[in-house]
């Protein structure tokens, strides 16, 4: 084979050409703007936060919307929007007036009618928004600044409950858009928040982009939980779409984005070991995961049968398929690890590694004859998913009969509507406990309450009485006697708690420690 | 040719008609609930039946097929359950990555794949031949997203030449557009590559140990003319039909390439419309699909002609 002069020219051509490619590619690829922003958070499919209650919505929510009150850093209510409020002596009408400044991202200043439009719609769902308009006697805009909720008797709840982080949050629409009925949604995304949604970028199922909003008037207090003064320290932030996590891993690792929000524990070690990553837990409290089990329904109908599970579950066994040692720890009292109303009522069912024995015997009094016990294995959850497998494996061990019934969220829904199942399983923030009046998690109000349908009315009387003490004391013991009553009807069988920390690039920082939701504002990205 | 094109196109109508109404009723009677999805999983029974209601998903099937089939008939697709979103603005915008990514696949993929199924046909049992043959079995056997994360970790992490995922635009520059592209046509075009190539050399072979191919030779054709000018022109109507099934079948390939590498293209729309019951979404989507098919089978059926004037319709 010989080589001619033309040959040599060709290579030294193709040589250059494949030399320079690197780096003209390297400059299509350049970094990210400083001033900007892109967070992985999901799939944001349902705009309207008051329609939905997944933590997606609420996330636009806070982006976009402001609040009355939101709740600081101690989880204690502190005046967002409202500037100055008061309580008549008979505590029976509250008065609110907004703070100056507020204005709607279409230039139109916020008035109180649509703070009274936006609690009406609020509490036509389930929401602590339903037990102010139970109690309500009157809702009314006084003039442009102010408004009343006159109660028809106290309801020593109330600001609290304007205040509650639990979704659906309380976020202020325009009146105009908080008539329409909470069925239908609202999709004009014009608030009043931090951060103005633009329309003109939005890339439905890819990205969504929130700008700045130049015209917000943060509050002076420093912030502080969702409270305090929601200062935003960059111009844009993008809502990144990507449905693959090992594609959000490796966008984050190439610096194509900046946060990622609950990745795979699998991957917490990869994160861990990259200088340029890192992992933070904004949930301090972690996550609350629990089973229901279908009360209507055999085996479950009979309270033995879950008390039989409720001996049965190895917390830390269920939490070790889900995240490392590290971020997992057992939960034993019904309101959660870290909340004010934890308590050690009525507990002495928690034995570490569980009780298979005594689980084994409570099922034989309950007269067990081999139902089929169906768990809903939720395919489109992955923690979900392995702990059904597992759960699965441990209730067969025990001689139960197992169908396991993979099921994506669509299909999982209606299984759960229609009552076709035995047991299903999900998770909360731990703080989402703490508010049992707002939270349908938290109900025994049978088949008119959620999914499970335990019923006890002593509880329920008990639940009814928790809006309207004052003191933290009172609910306090409050929370005693209805975790009594809970652990022996067994409505709902703990599995545990986990740490969820969200993955970022070490440039970020500033990110607000809350639960569940993620704020926005200030946030800082450093080069 | 043209009753012949005509009769396709009535059957086309008949062809539609028959998805339009598979694609209904599969949806609705498959389990799932988009009420539930909107209102989130602690939404109570009230209110998933008010979401439901508002939807019209309440109302009796036949009703709500009668609705669809005669807004398709007027042009309009619907909108989406969730962003209200017109179903047809919905696609417009995810076409384009879509189109691009279908595009430079078939560039790549006939391109490439032919020339590599002549070379190893040229060179049959040489060196060369067992190469490429190695390369279009692996190219066929590993899946899309392998390729796709192993393209990700030497490109994209490793090297830091190419980014790992996103789309650019068109409009906002050729350059980033194309640099977003490279590593999904990669992982997308391998199999299709490998099929090509394999399918050419097939027919290329069969065709070379034909008596006519030995008699150019004899007559002191060159290399290149009995290749292309006698061999791949009659080796052209398999090749070609391999190329349009490849291209209808491309659409399940680009839906792992746009998860893969996030791309906001048709695919990752119907599969987040699968997962959210997003039934207008869907039904849009399947409909255009299923004409694009039929129409690239038509074109196929057509193009026959031209690379053998024995067709004729």
């Amino acid at each position: 084979m010989t080589i001619s002069r033309r040959d040599l020219v060709k290579l030294g051509i193709a040589a250059g050409t494949a030399i320079s490619i690197p780096s003209v590619l390297r400059a299509q690829t350049a970094p990210a703007d400083a001033r900007t922003v892109r967070m992985v958070l999901g799939d944001l499919s349902t705009f309207d936060p008051i329609v939905s209650t997944a933590y997606t919505s609420g996330n636009h929510g806070l982006a976009i919307y402001d609040t009355l009150f939101a709740l600081d850093s101690k989880l204690r209510p502190q005046p967002q929007m409202v500037g100055k409020w008061g309580v008549s002596d008979d505590k029976k009408k509250y008065t609110f007036e907004l703070r100056e400044g507020l204005g709607w991202h279409d230039g139109t200043p916020v008035t109180a009618a649509d703070c009274v439009a936006s609690i009406r719609r609020w509490g036509q769902v389930p929401s602590g928004g339903t037990l102010i308009m139970e109690r309500a006697r009157d809702i009314s805009a006084q003039d442009d600044k102010t408004f009343i909720i006159s109660l028809k008797e106290p309801l020593g709840l109330l600001i609290e409950t304007l205040a509650s982080a639990s979704t659906p949050l309380l976020f202020i629409m325009r009146e105009k858009d908080a008539n329409r009925p909470a069925a239908e949604q609202v999709t004009a995304n014009i608030g009043s928040g931090p951060f103005k949604f633009n329309q003109a970028l939005a890339k439905p199922g890819a990205s969504f982009t929130y700008d700045r909003n130049e015209k917000y008037i943060p509050r002076q207090e420093p912030a502080d939980g969702f409270a305090g003064g929601k200062v935003v320290n960059v111009d844009r932030v993008i809502w990144e779409n990507i449905s693959d996590q090992q594609t959000s891993f490796a966008a984050l690792q190439s610096g194509e984005v900046d946060f990622v929000y609950d990745p795979p524990a699998d991957l917490y070690p990869a994160i861990k070991s990259d200088p340029n990553l890192e992992l933070q837990a904004l949930n301090k409290a972690g996550d609350v995961y629990f089973m229901r089990m279908n009360c209507l329904q055999k085996p479950f109908d009979n309270v033995k049968a879950r008390q039989a599970m409720l001996h049965l579950i190895d917390q830390e066994a269920v939490m070790r398929t889900v995240a490392p040692q590290e971020y997992i720890s057992a939960v034993t009292s019904f309101f959660g690890n870290q909340t004010p109303y934890t308590n050690d009522e009525n507990t002495g069912w928690y034995k570490k590694g569980g009780d298979p024995e005594k689980a084994k015997q409570l099922l034989n009094e309950a007269g067990y004859g081999g139902e089929t016990v169906v768990i809903l294995q939720h395919t489109g959850w992955a923690s979900g998913n392995i702990i059904a497998q597992f759960l699965a494996a441990t209730l067969r061990k025990i001689g139960m009969n197992v169908d396991l019934v993979p099921a994506d969220s669509a299909k999982r829904s209606e299984l759960l509507t229609n009552g076709s199942w035995s047991i299903f399983m999900t998770n909360e923030s731990d703080y989402d406990r703490s508010t049992p009046v707002s939270n349908p998690t938290l109900s025994a109000n049978g088949e008119a309450g959620w999914f499970g349908w335990p019923k006890s009315d002593e509880y329920e009387a008990l639940r009814a009485k928790w809006a309207n003490v004052e003191t933290l004391e009172e609910r306090q013991a409050l929370a005693r006697e209805m975790q009594r009553i809970q652990w022996d009807i067994v409505g709902t069988v703990l599995l545990g708690s986990a740490l969820s920390p969200i993955a970022r690039r070490k440039t970020l920082t500033g990110l607000i420690e809350m639960p569940a939701l993620t704020a926005m504002w200030n946030m800082q990205k450093g080069a | 040719m043209a009753a012949y094109i005509l009769r396709r196109l009535v059957s086309t109508i008949a062809v539609m008609a028959m998805v339009g109404i598979f694609v209904f009723l599969l949806l609705r009677l498959a389990p799932g609930d988009p009420a539930a999805i909107i209102a989130g999983e602690r939404a109570t029974p009230q209110v998933l039946a008010a979401i439901r209601q508002q939807l019209g998903l309440n109302e009796p099937l036949l009703v709500q097929f009668v609705h669809w089939a005669l807004s398709i008939l007027g042009g309009d697709f619907g909108s989406s359950l969730f962003s209200g979103r017109p179903v047809l603005e919905l696609i417009s915008l995810r076409l384009e990555p879509t189109i691009s990514i279908s595009i430079l696949t078939i560039i790549l993929s006939v391109t490439t794949g032919v020339s590599f199924g002549i070379l190893a046909a040229w060179r049959a049992g040489g060196l060369v031949d067992r190469i490429l043959t190695a390369f279009a079995t692996l190219g066929f056997s590993v899946p899309v997203f392998v390729v796709g994360f192993f393209l990700i970790y030497l490109f994209a992490i490793g090297a830091h030449w190419l980014p790992v995922q996103g789309y650019v635009p068109i409009e906002n520059g050729l350059g980033p557009w194309f640099v977003h592209l490279i590593l999904p046509t990669l992982a997308l075009g391998l199999p299709y590559i490998a099929f090509i190539a394999r399918v050419t050399r097939a027919s290329m072979l069969e065709v070379l140990s034909e008596d006519y191919m030995r008699t150019a030779a004899a007559k002191g054709a060159s290399s290149y003319a009995m290749l292309f000018h006698h061999a791949l022109k009659n080796a052209g109507v398999p090749i070609l039909t391999v190329i349009g099934l490849s291209f209808a079948y491309l659409i399940s390939g680009v839906v792992i390439t746009e998860t893969v590498f996030n791309l906001p293209g048709i695919g990752r729309l119907v599969v987040d419309a699968l997962n959210s019951r997003d039934y207008p979404i869907i039904q849009g989507v399947l409909i255009l699909v299923s004409g694009v098919y039929v129409l690239i089978n038509l074109l196929v059926d057509l193009s026959y002609t031209l690379v053998d004037p024995r067709i004729r319709y």
